[in-house]
């Protein structure tokens, strides 16, 4: 089940917030383990037991790291602490990464192991990465064990953040689990944040992903210049609205919960340097591969040479985090050199040039960035490249370029003016009274147009009738 | 926010969903969309096996999405929005001017082009009499100067070029008679068949190739049988804001007996009499199928000239205006619609003793065609 959906929207976010709300506080995670079970189950049922045993095994490591821990045998914890790791890893290995394998061995003609074919269970790579970190932090002692599996199992299960992130450490959310307040305040802020990211996912991101899927469409030699910088340009914005406001949606409905979680995205585009691109895009995974695997291995005080090989190490783990493909390892490679290169002398010379000219380098390498994440097929990525840089088989713009361009100027503008905190601004300096006007008129907007856009999607004349 | 407002806040988006849920609680479920010319998802029923593959589910959600209150309306808003935010098409149809509504025509897959074409070469040499073959250009093409501007529009006379080249059959030219008269009235606007203007012009490019000579128009008197017809492209572009199109016949309906056959619930062969003209079709949304009723198997169209040939018209929906005009030169016309009939029509000419054997397609249909197989057998 996606939010963005006119199912989601008017079927079950209603049922949920009734029976959440109904509910005495007490019991109240007790329903929600039980929504977020359907919620995870609706797409595809059978794995749900996956869900199960991943919760049972979390659950339980949790509590030996605890009990190993307060009788001082650490080095049997450490032991359950790698147990659920590897599980983990494991399940995520099996379930991403086998096929991958497999087809590239297969490809250098080594066929021991076979293709499987399945499916993957959705958010695995979140959940995944949210349990591990649970037993990680009860070790450390940022967390005290969970006891109450109802408890733990809402915690790994919360359908606001299950599919799409953010991803959340236990120790960040593990209190307001066991206790949250709900207020009418927290519920209403979470109403605009919700509506502004239903807004920026159906209406900036898949209209712009209309575009991006022309011109990746595009056979090569009608490519052009002009047309496939409009289609990056259109990709990176249609990425960024797509997940930033599937975070905010998910920031929107736990706020409805009672929960706060952290900010995912912070106007990444507006970056002078590809290491503030990071810390400003996908907040939360940056963090956890910060907190548990770049400290771990040394960090910012290692010598040189172990900072560059512990960097590679980290992005790409990062690019293929992404996504069992070879462009995105390739992309996660593309930024540790670059973050490799801003930290050892590239980000000082950077600083000493003026700030457009940190925007332009910054936003340029960000967007050849998106051109190899977004081209899985090399055989593809090479001609689109080379488009980029003036070698298009179709020249530099035709009239194909000019129609989708002045098509989607006016999308484009409100996209690119959205993606600065500009909007942000206005509202701030609006006087109270003004915005109390405005806010109701833009929430009532959001939803209705948003409306009109998720019902279109399913809009589906009978082809037949074409005939 | 202070309490109160933050209460108004929530009160607000509560209601909202409030008030949709309960338009759609109250608000019956209907069977049939005449918009979408398709059966509606209707409740499914609960079942445990249903539950475990998620087929529960799946068929859940579509009968949510498709008895949502007031769907149409919600469609037409969002192709209003997208004009208004600088579109100049939606749901893969072109604004054109002069309240004109065009489907977007992209690059056919080369590769079922020519098996397609394949088949009618197949086909050209099990029938044991002549085999003619026409493509008719859509909208797209004959009338591309109404598109946007730059509009990206792929040239339907390549294929119809491509099929010239390399048919075994005897090709129709149907391209240059429709190109000579684009600026008449030979597409609907909001249609994707051809007017019975267009079906004339059609008909003269048939006739020139079959070597029959063509009634001239001025023979027939135009009527004009309505004036609100809308058609499938204003039903998928979600446009609201053109206006309707009329339809004219112009062959008279006089002695001219239509009988479709088909199966009947027990699988038995039934016939079914139908007409060359069914007015009853003009009170409903899908006014074209006034031609001949609509979608049938197999039809068969006697016209008491029993002095006249037999034709075998293997078609899409565009033959529907077009055999009005035949019916001078043939004693029976039997039409057959491979998406229904399986059966070998090499066969169905020597049984019936047929004289002529017609392939009949327009380009979009052609192209996108995956029944043309079964004229290989």
């Amino acid at each position: 089940m996606v939010f963005s959906s006119v199912f989601f929207l008017f079927t079950y976010l209603p049922i949920v917030l009734l029976l959440y709300y109904i509910t005495p506080l007490k019991l109240r995670n007790l329903v929600l383990l039980a929504v977020n079970l359907v919620f995870y189950a609706w797409g595809e049922p059978v794995y749900i037991l996956i869900m199960f045993l991943s919760i049972a095994i979390d659950y339980t490591h949790g509590l030996l790291v605890e009990k190993f821990k307060g009788r001082g045998e650490d080095r049997k914890a450490r032991w359950v602490v790698a147990s659920s790791v590897f599980f983990n890893l494991a399940l995520l290995f099996f379930f991403k990464y086998w096929d991958f394998i497999a087809g590239s061995l297969a490809g250098m003609g080594l066929t021991f192991m076979p293709r499987l074919g399945l499916s993957l269970p959705i958010g695995i790579s979140f959940y995944t990465f949210q349990t591990m970190s649970y037993t990680i932090d009860v070790y450390r002692g940022d967390a005290r064990a969970q006891r109450s599996i109802v408890n733990f199992g809402t915690f790994v299960t919360l359908f606001p953040q299950l599919i799409a992130g953010p991803i959340i450490k236990y120790k960040d959310l593990g209190d307001q689990i066991d206790r949250r307040t709900h207020t009418a305040e927290r519920f209403a802020s979470g109403v605009q944040v919700f509506v502004v990211g239903l807004a920026k996912k159906v209406l900036l991101a898949n209209n712009l992903g209309m575009l991006w899927d022309t011109y990746k469409a595009l056979p090569a030699g009608s490519l052009t210049t002009a047309g496939a910088w409009l289609g990056v340009v259109a990709f990176s914005l249609q990425l960024y609205f797509d997940f930033s406001g599937y975070s905010d949606m998910a920031v929107g409905l736990g706020r409805m919960l009672g929960f706060e979680f952290g900010p995912n995205f912070n106007y990444p585009y507006i970056s002078r340097s590809l290491t503030e691109f990071w810390r400003r895009w996908h907040i939360s995974l940056g963090s956890w591969f910060r907190e548990y695997l770049y400290i771990p291995l040394g960090g910012n005080r290692v010598g040189r040479g172990r900072l560059f090989l512990n960097l590679m190490v980290v992005w790409a783990a990062t690019g293929i985090w992404h996504g069992a493909s070879w462009n995105f390892l390739l992309w996660g490679l593309y930024y540790g050199l670059l973050l490799a290169a801003e930290k050892f002398f590239l980000g000082r010379w950077l600083e000493r040039r003026p700030v457009w000219f940190q925007h332009v380098y910054a936003l340029f390498f960000i967007l050849l960035g998106w051109a190899i994440f977004a081209l899985e097929d090399f055989a593809q990525m090479g001609p689109y490249l080379a488009a980029l840089f003036g070698f298009a088989g179709g020249g530099l713009w035709d009239s194909g370029f000019l129609y989708y361009f002045r098509a989607y100027l006016p999308m484009l503008l409100v996209a690119v003016l959205a993606s600065t905190p500009a909007g942000k601004g206005v509202w701030t300096r609006l006087e109270e009274t003004s915005k109390k006007l405005v806010l109701p008129v833009l929430l009532l907007l959001g939803l209705l147009i948003s409306t009109c856009y998720l019902v279109d999607a399913t809009y589906n004349p009978f082809l037949y009738f074409r005939f | 926010m202070l309490k109160n407002y933050s209460k108004f806040v929530t009160t607000l988006f509560c209601g909202f969903l409030g008030v949709v849920v309960a338009a759609n609680a109250l608000t019956p479920d209907k069977s049939f969309s005449e918009m979408e010319n398709r059966n509606l998802a209707q409740k499914p029923v609960v079942s445990l096996n249903g539950l475990l593959t998620g087929k529960f589910m799946s068929e859940y959600e579509s009968y949510v999405t498709d008895q949502f209150a007031g769907r149409d309306g919600w469609t037409a808003a969002k192709a209003a929005i997208e004009l208004a935010s600088g579109k100049q098409e939606n749901n893969g149809v072109y604004f054109c001017g002069g309240s004109t509504l065009i489907t977007r025509f992209d690059a056919p897959d080369a590769e079922k082009v020519e098996k397609n074409l394949t088949y009618i070469n197949k086909f050209a040499g099990l029938s044991s009499v002549p085999v003619y073959f026409g493509l008719i250009p859509g909208a797209a093409t004959v009338w591309a100067d109404r598109l946007p501007e730059g509009a990206p529009n792929y040239d339907q006379k390549l294929v119809i070029d491509r099929a010239a080249q390399s048919t075994a059959a005897q090709f129709i030219d149907l391209y240059t008679p429709l190109m000579e008269h684009k600026g008449e009235e030979i597409f609907y606007r909001t249609d994707h068949h051809w007017t019975s203007l267009g079906a004339y012009y059609g008909y003269t490019g048939v006739a020139g190739a079959l070597g029959l000579t063509p009634v001239p128009l001025t023979d027939y008197v135009k009527t004009t049988v309505s004036t609100d017809f809308y058609g499938t492209v204003f039903s998928s572009s979600g446009v609201r804001w053109v206006r309707p199109d009329s339809m004219d016949t112009y062959v008279p309906e006089d002695g001219v007996t239509v009988t479709s056959y088909t199966y009947d619930a027990q699988g038995n062969p039934v016939e079914v009499a139908r007409q060359l003209y069914d007015e009853s079709f003009l009170a409903k949304k899908d006014k074209y199928a006034m031609f001949l009723g609509g979608q049938q198997a197999l039809g068969v169209v006697r016209t008491g000239h029993t002095d006249k040939p037999k034709l075998l018209l293997i078609r899409d929906s565009y033959s529907d205006s077009l055999v009005p005009f035949l019916t001078p030169h043939f004693s029976e016309i039997h039409l057959i619609d491979l998406r229904y009939y399986k059966q070998s029509a090499a066969q169905y000419i020597q049984d019936n003793g047929i004289d002529t054997a017609l392939v009949l397609y327009s380009v979009p249909n052609f192209v996108s065609d995956t029944n043309l197989v079964w004229l290989g057998r």
